[in-house]
């Protein structure tokens, strides 16, 4: 016992001292609190958010996206010509690009890494360029055919690696998934220098960058990991910190009260969800559930509202259907009378109809014969925010209308796994879509059970006009079909979206200054989908390198730190000498 | 024959409790633990069990993260359930999972301290390694591995506690078997005839049993220690209310930097006081079993 705990202490007091580590930087540094941790950061296979964010600042991409509406904009492209058919597309790159370590970034670079993406088929390249083939026509003009109608072009958005250091490495799928990417070679505004798991990322300015316009206006960027999402918040309040990106909903009143930080609720699609095990492939669930009655019986019985209230403070906003991307317009309306609104009366009722009684007298509903009472397994994400209360509230809510409820704890890639094997009957998760609607969209596909289809459902209407959407090139058109699909998987009564989930951000004023939203107006300033702030950014005047001064409180609790592990030291010796006599 | 070791044991009991009355810090523990224990019993008296759903707590009306003076007698957590039913129905769970798993590794322990210490030889020699293999596996990671791979339940805990923290108590437990063996009146039983059964039931174990009550005594603040930091680290059982769990709430959704103090002071001082009353009860009880204990 005693061990752990000088073991803990050690990690208290070494902890409380890695941000004073990267506080000692040299020149303007923007520095990053976040509470995720970084896996890899090979842009081919990686899939984590914070993964997301370095790739974001590291690799230009050919087009870029508007800050405002994810609009297409030139990028390593200064201009493209789309053909008649709308097959083809020729991008013209701008002139004198390079790599952060000087080699010349041609046609060639792109056309390899689409070719490559394809037939090696990279996780996070692969929806995007599985139809392309890019041919170099000379230095700077890759042509790019689309085998099938691609209503996303001439959007080319997948993160580009320099080909005269990955073309030796990725010889193949497991080769270039599995690479480290210690490269550290980029086209982006600042590139990565320093890669500590577990810890930081630390990137520096890249002179070459085809977006400066004279000098970069400050240094470099360190992003800071925090285990406590407390810590973080504390430290920005001192000035240790630039920005933070996912505190706790509980501080923002505390944030918002410092004059000097800003706070912002950005909305970019992300969304957390109650989903009900369809029992489309084995794995069966409680045999209730496959009737769509008990279903919605459920989804009248939880009170989204009061999640929105309680736990996000009112900073998130409620929603009708899930929601596959970044831009609300691909939202359906839902008729209000067929909205899942909290009414348990109403549930009880529907499950009473429908012949679920509680036959017994135990408070619990039995299936209509009078066997097997409807106790649900429901999954808990123990890596998940809200998952505890969550699941302490659906147990609550579910008792409220006869069903029982066990609660089964997960860590994140349990719960996948239990997920794909279909060996629980709800869970609770989130997802955060990208700008286009369609790799979402395909989750709920009869292709993907067992895989990324969490609500293990399938509909045939619904595939069908998943693959019309996929090929319709009038955006009305396809954002009508969207709509139809979300409103079959909304009636469905399998997938239960809470809310739209915000990302909590917060920065300092008085430090740097020019932070944009995305899209305009509701988006996070950072973490979004191309991460538009960091080019836009200048330090305010005469702030200089952020707050250098003494830190009474770390010193403080570094001080109390070495107290407390010299005591357990003393004390041990004396338990060891008492053990010994 | 029977009745005079009945009586003479019954002389050691009513010997061990004068002993023990006698003392103050065992008097204290023992008061402790008592008001500990009827609260645990008559948890259904003192809070309604609903108020640890939050959703009668909002049907309620109760407020969101009130002190006590505002809603009474300890104030809510962040989502609206008294703090109060789960400082009460919290001392059960600890209370249960400490003396449980305690059963659990004094048990494991005091088997294989006996038997390993009588028989001797190979087996004392192949258990005393599986003892030393468990003894240098590092505790915790080892009891996290387990919960996690075994799933989080009560009687998992239980059974991750007992399984991970009975080394100490086999070794001690053979150390005294080994020198009671030694003693004159083993060695006069067993040239009257009798077989190791017996030695070991009315010879053997009667001479350790002190040992072991005061070693379970000692285990079982322990055990309540772990149990909170399985809770704590997340890994206790989801749908029962710990004190562990109350903490790793409070600290998770942000009670120290709200100043909450009436969310995480009552479990912390809870286990406080439950962790020293069986130590001070422990201690009194080693003394008594081992005099020479005494005065240091």
């Amino acid at each position: 016992m005693r061990r752990t705990v000088v073991l803990m202490a050690v990690m208290l007091l070494t902890a409380s001292l890695v941000p004073m580590a990267s506080a000692q930087e040299e020149g303007v540094i923007l520095r990053i609190g976040l509470t995720q941790d970084w896996e890899t950061l090979n842009p081919t296979s990686g899939f984590a958010v914070s993964e997301y964010e370095i790739w974001n600042i590291h690799y230009a991409t050919l087009t870029n996206k508007a800050a405002d509406d994810f609009s297409v904009t030139p990028g390593l492209a200064e201009s493209w010509v789309v053909s008649d058919d709308g097959l083809t597309v020729t991008y013209t790159l701008r002139e004198g690009l390079a790599w952060s370590d000087g080699e010349p970034l041609t046609a060639e670079d792109i056309a390899w890494n689409i070719n490559t993406g394809r037939d090696q088929g990279w996780d996070n390249m692969y929806s995007t360029v599985q139809n392309l083939d890019a041919v170099a026509i000379d230095d700077r003009t890759v042509e790019v055919t689309s085998a099938v109608p691609d209503p996303k072009l001439p959007t080319l958005d997948v993160y580009l690696v320099p080909r005269h250091i990955w073309e030796p490495i990725a010889t193949d799928y497991d080769t270039a998934t599995q690479y480290d990417a210690s490269d550290f070679v980029g086209s982006g505004p600042f590139v990565v220098t320093e890669f500590n798991k577990g810890q930081s990322v630390v990137m520096e300015a890249n002179p070459e960058f085809y977006g400066w316009e004279g000098d970069p206006p400050y240094d470099g960027i360190v992003f800071q990991l925090f285990e406590n999402p407390d810590a973080m918040v504390a430290a920005l309040q001192q000035g240790q910190l630039d920005a933070i990106h996912g505190f706790p909903a509980g501080s923002a009143g505390a944030l918002s009260a410092d004059p000097d930080i800003a706070v912002v609720a950005g909305q970019q699609g992300g969304f957390d969800e109650i989903a009900v095990n369809g029992g489309a492939v084995e794995g069966q669930p409680h045999p209730a559930l496959l009737d769509l009655e008990v279903r919605r019986a459920i989804g009248f019985a939880m009170d989204r509202e009061a999640v929105i209230e309680d736990l996000w403070f009112g900073l998130a906003s409620p929603l009708e259907t899930m929601s596959p991307s970044a831009d609300p317009k691909w939202l359906p309306e839902i008729p209000e009378e067929n909205r899942f609104t909290y009414d348990p009366e109403r549930a009880n009722q529907i499950l009473d109809d429908a012949g679920y009684l509680d036959t017994d007298g135990d408070g619990v509903r039995e299936m209509p014969d009078g066997t097997n009472p409807i106790v649900l397994r429901h999954a808990v994400n123990t890596d998940g925010d809200l998952a505890g209360p969550i699941g302490d509230l659906f147990a609550g809510w579910m008792e409220d209308i006869g069903i029982g409820v066990t609660l089964e704890s997960y860590d994140q890639d349990a719960l996948f796994g239990v997920i794909v094997d279909g060996t629980y009957d709800t869970f609770w998760w989130g997802w955060v879509p990208f700008v286009d609607p369609d790799p979402m969209l395909s989750y709920f596909t009869e292709a993907e059970l067992g895989n990324y289809n969490d609500a293990n459902w399938f509909d045939p209407q619904f595939d069908a006009l998943y693959l019309e959407q996929k090929e319709e090139l009038d955006p009305d058109r396809r954002v009508e079909i969207v709509h139809e699909m979300l409103t079959i998987l909304h009636d469905a009564a399998v997938y239960f979206p809470f809310y739209l989930g915000p990302d909590l951000q917060a920065y300092r004023t008085d430090t740097f200054e020019g932070w944009v939203r995305q899209p305009a107006g509701v988006g996070p300033v950072m973490f979004s989908n191309s991460s538009p702030s960091y080019v836009l950014l200048t330090p305010v005047d005469g702030a200089g390198a952020g707050a250098g001064g003494v830190n009474w409180v770390l010193i403080g609790g570094v001080a109390a730190a070495v107290v407390v592990v010299g005591l357990l030291i003393a004390v041990r010796r004396r338990g060891t000498a008492e053990e010994r006599e | 024959m029977t009745s005079i070791a009945m009586q003479r044991r019954k002389a050691t009991a009513g010997r061990v409790w004068r002993q023990f009355r006698s003392s103050r810090q065992g008097m204290i523990g023992l008061s402790v633990l008592a008001v500990f224990v009827i609260v645990a019993l008559a948890a259904p008296l003192l809070a309604d069990i609903r108020e640890l759903n939050p959703v009668f707590a909002r049907a309620q009306g109760n407020p969101q993260w009130a002190s006590p003076d505002q809603f009474g007698p300890l104030g809510t957590d962040y989502i609206r359930r008294s703090v109060w039913a789960q400082f009460v129905w919290g001392s059960r769970v600890s209370l249960f999972v400490g003396l449980a798993a305690t059963v659990l590794t004094i048990f494991i322990g005091s088997v294989v301290g006996i038997v390993s210490g009588f028989i001797g030889g190979k087996t004392d020699g192949a258990l005393m390694r599986l003892t030393e293999w468990f003894l240098v596996i590092p505790f915790l990671p080892l009891a996290i591995v387990l919960a996690s791979i075994l799933g989080r339940s009560v009687w998992n805990i239980i059974f991750v506690i007992g399984i991970t923290s009975w080394p100490s108590t086999a070794r001690l437990v053979r150390a005294q078997v080994l020198t009671v063996k030694q003693r004159l009146f083993v060695d006069r039983a067993r040239s009257l005839g009798a077989g190791g059964g017996h030695i070991v039931g009315h010879h053997i174990l009667p001479n350790v049993s002190g040992l072991i009550l005061a070693n379970a005594t000692l285990a079982v603040p322990i055990s309540i220690l772990t149990e909170t930091s399985l809770s704590f680290l997340g890994l206790g059982d989801p749908g029962a209310a710990s004190w562990g769990k109350t903490l790793e709430e409070a600290f998770v959704n942000g009670a120290m930097v709200r100043n909450a103090w009436w969310y995480f002071l009552p479990a912390g001082l809870g286990i406080l006081a439950v962790v020293l009353a069986f130590t001070l009860i422990g201690r009194t009880l080693e003394e008594i079993a081992n005099p020479r204990l005494s005065g240091r």
